[in-house]
């Protein structure tokens, strides 16, 4: 190499001027849609003004993530529109939510839909109703678009998440293991989506273990391996493979049964699906209610939010259930119930990191990293050419118990999470700081249930599951575990059980 | 005196040894393989030494007088030997003979100094002292120059300076020894005269070394480069070899303008003469105006919308006096309606229909431009189609790409379209395919315009059959979702360069 005394001279200066001063680019931001503050109004049973009068609906449903959306949709679908929905945000979607800049949108939380198989029913209908789903064809723009995915590791990225450089023979032979172990569970038919539909007392046993210790007892003990299985279990469940139910483990892996190289994406994620249910059920949607007393009156419910008073004959549960004991008179207070914090950021980037490569990668993921890597935002785009791009941070704090967790999560100011996002980062994108112009943070503080050991065979859970009487309670976290399709699911099912009700009634 | 006199050894020694060096590295840098060129640049440059020592006994008298001149010849023909081999490379066929004859002059030279000094010095020694002395600076002075010559002149003074440095300090010896020898010199005035002359224009040479490498440069590559820019897209780079233009975007061939009129004459005549009226034409990519004017070649066509990325493009080749030669100034015709946007969300987000569409991307070497060889993008095409609407796609080598080739004509049919896969022989290229694609049955043309260069109506059928080399490979389509042509096109060519 030709290193002229005017380059090593300009290198040196340019490292002395890094030590005295930060040459960064100024990187704008803040925290964004925080709704501690309202949680914490209800956790304290704070005081809500008095309502001033009475609306009256067949139906209330109460929270507009994936689960009130869907039970929404499915009322509206079969020509009820006797309801409202109250949502407690400025913006309905819950997990689903996403933003917009001048260059695209972006999801703050969910942004994939993995293929559906065949027994995932109501989401195939949901997807031909919105023709992501054609004559039995997946609409190949929606499908994540060649290269998906790469890990960083050893200094490189490899394409996949799953660890394939640098293995042992005895690292290859337990994947191959793991594999064979999780077909057999797949044929059993116990793991399904939505799980109700194949959950069998026969694997009870996998629910008093943690995933991690069923992995020690098939003697699967490699590195890399279980490196990866806590990468998953982060990522679905917010959760070490130590904190993880068995049961919810092997579902993860032995669930879905791909039929077409998926998963379904968008550019804002999962908000894609939501503006479409928002275009057929926007106009029942009321946000920023606050709901923070449900209660028997005579016949009917009352659901009391704001100046109002909305009766009635039913209501459909569908916000975090870990809320209900706050809001529904008479409701017991939860045991089985656990939820994951996490921290979601979008990155605006002004130009792509020097040493990024020709094409943009859908999910990037760094091995050993506490975090869960970034999204592309722009990947999902027809363009040949792109410039700037935003980039979907994703952290789970996964270790940890989830109440210090939170408590940092509510501690650290923006500055804090913003470093720490852009440490992480440096160590793949060297001039990171140099690319990125701002920085959202959003803090979830029960971002996703958690399927601790015991939760899939709580009786606690099973109960309340079940939808009986005229409150129905019906978000994802029911199922042990927040996946859309489970949301979904369990919105669609309330709206038929309030219909029938109604019905009958 | 004695130190003294043994420092010049060492700084000769030095001399002599950075100028084979130099003759080495040059040569490998220029014509590569350094192992050849080191082996046998050192053996001449030894073999010369010894012609000189054997020749060194045939000078009797005059030998400090002759000491002198000899360093000043070294320091002359050693300092600028570096440029010269540069301007040699550059402007001369003879570059290897050039080289070799300095490096036996210098070798020679080299051969006779030390014994002549040795004998110079001689009567003020013993024997004994004299040998020990001079050959233990000589190859002192050897280790510091091979020292040197990597660790600090390559890189900071570069070959050319290097050189004059060491002429410089050549002739200093030579100076240095008018006042050393002066009892054994007959006129000392003069010959530091001429020292200083020639120190002066190895200083002039020194001072002026980038322009001399840059002169060089400018006739190894650049005469060639007629245009080099990065846009904001992509790296365009012109060059021009006698009548010989040639396009590169990216470092890929887009073409050459010998045989050009081949690959567009094929792109566009089997398929737009196949249209009985067309009217509307779309052309995406195809931003030299090569395609355009093929299709201006028809009265019919009312209009032609080009969809380039590039806007510098699409200027250059509006613009470039040489280049609008090459489209015969096919952007400045009313017809043509130039629109610089991304193919796919302008595909996407037009409604207008055509009646012919040609299809001329570069290559699917990355997943970027893969997304613009796709079921999806096919199909976002077809719906521009007018009902008797063809279009075209350039579809890399079914020779050397056979399996990518193949891909795109199964791409095409799984997004719903009848193809008509056909090949021609481009020199600059290498067999080449196209394919046309269109919801209808596709009849050759039985008449084509008037002035073509390449294609005949006879001559057609023949590019529609594939001799076996070249015959289709069952091959999956091209997904957005799982982009198997840019894999197999990653293979192709690795297959064919390993």
């Amino acid at each position: 190499m030709r290193v002229s005394r005017r380059k090593f001279l300009e290198a040196g200066s340019a490292a002395l001027l890094g030590l005295s001063i930060k040459g960064d680019r100024q990187i704008a931001g803040g925290f964004v849609n925080d709704s501690f503050q309202l949680g914490h109004k209800l956790r304290d049973r704070g005081s809500f003004p008095a309502s001033r009068r009475v609306e009256r609906y067949g139906v209330v449903i109460v929270g507009g993530g994936i689960a009130g959306l869907s039970a929404a949709w499915r009322l509206h679908k079969r020509g009820f529109k006797d309801f409202v929905l109250l949502e407690m945000n400025e913006q309905a979607g819950g997990n689903s939510r996403w933003g917009e800049n001048e260059i695209t949108p972006y999801p703050w939380a969910a942004h994939y839909v993995p293929v559906p198989g065949p027994k995932t029913t109501y989401v195939r209908e949901l997807f031909e109703e919105f023709s992501v789903l054609i004559n039995g064809v997946w609409e190949e723009r929606f499908l994540c678009f060649t290269p998906q995915e790469r890990l960083f590791l050893y200094g490189r990225w490899q394409e996949g998440i799953e660890p394939s450089i640098g293995l042992t023979a005895n690292d290859r032979d337990q994947f191959r293991r793991l594999e064979d172990l999780i077909h057999e569970f797949r044929a059993s038919g116990a793991f399904t989506i939505p799980m109700e539909r194949g959950l069998s007392d026969k694997s009870g046993d996998l629910d008093r273990i943690s995933f991690h210790q069923w992995l020690r007892n098939q003697q699967l003990d490699s590195k890399v391996l279980h490196w990866y299985m806590n990468y998953c279990c982060r990522d679905d469940y917010g959760a070490l493979a130590a904190d993880t139910s068995a049961w919810a483990g092997i579902h993860y892996f032995a669930s879905r049964e791909p039929e077409d190289k998926g998963p379904l994406t968008w550019p804002e994620g999962n908000g894609w699906i939501v503006k479409r249910l928002l275009e057929r059920v926007g106009s029942f949607v009321k946000t920023g209610q606050v709901v923070h007393r449900i209660n028997r009156t005579g016949k009917n419910y009352s659901v009391f939010a704001g100046e109002v008073e909305y009766k009635a004959e039913c209501v459909i549960f569908a916000a975090p259930t870990f809320l209900a004991p706050y809001i529904v008179e008479g409701m017991a207070p939860l045991h089985d119930f656990e939820y994951s914090p996490w921290l979601t950021a979008n990155l605006t980037l002004e130009r792509l990191p020097s040493n990024y490569g020709t094409d943009l990668t859908w999910d990037n993921v760094v091995m050993d990293s506490p975090t869960l890597g970034y999204v592309d935002a722009m990947h999902q785009t027809l363009r040949s050419h792109i410039e700037r791009t935003v980039w979907t941070f994703y952290w789970s704090l996964a270790d940890g118990a989830p109440a210090t967790n939170r408590r940092l999560l509510l501690e650290r100011d923006w500055s804090y999470w913003k470093e720490a996002i852009l440490h992480d980062l440096e160590r793949v994108h060297p001039d990171i700081r140099q690319c990125v112009s701002r920085i959202d943070v959003m803090r979830f503080g029960h971002a996703m249930a958690r399927p601790k050991p015991g939760t899939i065979f709580s009786k606690e859970r099973r109960q309340l599951a079940i939808q009986e009487g005229r409150v129905l309670l019906a978000n994802s976290d029911l199922s042990g575990f927040s996946i859309f399709e489970e949301a979904q699911y369990r919105g669609v099912r309330a709206a038929e059980k309030a219909l029938d009700f109604i019905g009958r009634a | 005196m004695g130190i003294l006199l043994f420092i010049s050894v060492l700084l000769i020694a030095a001399c002599g040894l950075i100028y084979e060096l130099i003759a080495g590295t040059l040569a490998s840098y220029l014509l590569g393989d350094s192992v050849l060129q080191f082996s046998t640049i050192i053996g001449c440059y030894l073999f010369a030494m010894g012609i000189g020592s054997a020749m060194s006994r045939y000078i009797q008298r005059g030998l400090a007088y002759r000491f002198v001149w000899i360093e000043m010849l070294l320091g002359v023909i050693g300092g600028f030997s570096s440029a010269l081999l540069f301007l040699a490379f550059a402007y001369s066929q003879g570059f290897q003979i050039i080289m070799y004859a300095l490096v036996v002059v210098i070798g020679v030279l080299v051969g006779l100094e030390i014994p002549i000094l040795m004998r110079i010095v001689r009567e003020r020694y013993h024997f004994r002292d004299v040998v020990a002395h001079v050959l233990t600076f000589d190859y002192l002075g050897a280790l510091g120059a091979s020292l040197l010559f990597p660790i600090l002149l390559v890189p900071y003074l570069g070959l050319v300076r290097s050189a004059m440095l060491f002429g410089l300090i050549n002739v200093a010896v030579a100076l240095w020894s008018t006042f050393l020898f002066s009892k054994q010199l007959p006129a000392t005035r003069s010959l530091r005269v001429i020292c200083v002359l020639v120190m002066a224009s190895l200083t002039l040479g020194f001072a002026q070394a980038k322009r001399i490498t840059a002169a060089a440069e400018d006739n190894i590559y650049a005469d060639e480069i007629i245009f080099a820019r990065d846009t904001r897209y992509q790296h365009i780079v012109l060059t021009r070899f006698k009548d010989d233009i040639r396009l590169f975007l990216n470092s890929h061939l887009q073409f050459s303008s010998r045989d050009e009129y081949r690959y567009h004459e094929a792109l566009i005549h089997p398929g737009l003469s196949a249209i009985p009226a067309p009217r509307r034409v779309l052309v995406l990519g195809g931003g030299d105006g090569l395609a355009v004017r093929e299709i201006l070649k028809y009265p019919q066509v009312e209009s032609v919308t080009l969809v380039d990325l590039d806007p510098e493009m699409t200027h250059l080749f509006a613009t470039h006096p040489m280049l609008t030669g090459l489209n015969q100034k096919s952007f400045q015709s009313p017809r043509v309606h130039i629109t610089n946007a991304d193919a796919f969300p302008w595909v996407d987000s037009n409604s207008e229909s055509f009646d012919f569409i040609v299809i001329d991307f570069p290559d699917p070497t990355n997943y970027s431009l893969g997304k613009l060889y796709t079921t999806a993008f096919y199909k976002a095409v077809a719906r521009h189609l007018s009902t008797q609407g063809l279009m075209v796609v350039q579809s890399t080598s079914p020779m050397f790409a056979r399996d990518s080739y193949w891909c795109i004509v199964e791409t095409l049919k799984q997004a719903g379209l009848k193809t008509y896969p056909y090949h021609v022989y481009v020199p600059s290229f290498g067999e080449w395919g196209f394919v046309i694609a269109s919801a209808h049955d596709y009849q050759s043309p039985t008449l084509l315009p008037l002035g073509l260069r390449f294609m005949t109506v006879d001559g057609m059928p023949a590019m529609f059959q594939f001799p076996p080399d070249m015959s289709p490979m069952p091959m999956p389509p091209n997904r957005l979702n799982d982009q198997v042509l840019v894999r197999a096109y990653d293979q192709d060519w690795k297959d064919i360069s390993h």
